[in-house]
């Protein structure tokens, strides 16, 4: 079994090592990624947001949908952890079940 | 349950160094979140820490249940709320769904005397809703992690 993990990771190891010496530098502004959607957002942000923080601007503004998302998924993870340590407590200790 | 320590030099350095200057750096960093690297977040985060530190080091019957949960369970709906009315109040006028362009905050601009565009002062109303609801989420987890060693 052993044999055989290695058999099929030390290819794929070897696959993706082969394949880092083509990606392009760090910081590089010809990059793919840095020309598709980048300068749009950072001159979105410079035009008519007026912030210096372009990230912030992507996340609260350009994507503020997926923000919105991300704040209901962090409630709704906090409704159900209470959920589920409130399950023992009687219900008229609810809320008030930290006095002893 | 954590209990309270009798240890003055720990009290001093929690409560007289340490929390406020938590706060006030959590408050920076919401505050901040247009310029520098931060946002609602992680001052959610930051503030919540500080509170956890001073229910540490009180002991639970001093510092909790200060704010009980059903606040705590209002505190993060109001905070969602002020998102989602962020999104909501520029449909009325007229505009796509969080669109902060028309949000009717041109006010603020007088009182304030800056000159911010409505889509900046959308970014931080809503910054301020996540924080709320961070903080708020993040408490009452505390609160109730701790408690349930006490009923086993």
């Amino acid at each position: 079994m052993r044999l055989l993990t290695a058999a099929l990771l030390l290819p794929l190891a070897a696959l993706l090592i082969y394949v880092s010496a083509d990606l392009p530098d760090r910081g590089d502004p010809d990059a793919p990624a840095n020309l598709h959607l980048s300068p749009e957002l950072v001159e979105v942000t410079e035009r008519d947001i007026e912030i210096p923080n372009i990230v912030t601007a992507v996340l609260a503004d350009v994507r503020g949908y997926d923000t919105l998302g991300e704040t209901l998924v962090v409630f709704t993870a906090g409704l159900a952890v209470l959920l589920v340590l409130m399950r023992g407590a009687r219900p008229r200790d609810r809320g008030r079940s930290n006095e002893r | 349950m954590t209990e309270q320590h009798d240890s003055i030099i720990l009290n001093f350095i929690v409560r007289v160094l340490l929390v406020p200057f938590i706060f006030v750096f959590g408050i920076y960093v919401l505050v901040h979140g247009e310029a520098s690297p931060g946002g609602g977040f992680q001052a959610g985060a930051i503030v919540a820490a500080g509170l956890v530190l001073a229910r540490l080091t009180v002991g639970s019957e001093h510092g909790e249940r200060r704010i009980s949960t059903r606040v705590l369970l209002w505190l993060a709906s109001a905070g969602i709320g002020i998102y989602v009315l962020a999104g909501i109040v520029p449909l009325l006028a007229g505009a796509n769904y969080l669109d902060y362009a028309a949000l009717p905050v041109e006010w603020f601009n007088a009182v304030a005397g800056h000159e911010r565009t409505n889509r900046a002062m959308g970014i931080f109303i809503v910054e301020v809703g996540i924080f709320i609801g961070v903080f708020s989420v993040l408490v009452i987890l505390y609160d109730h992690l701790t408690e349930r060693f006490t009923d086993d």
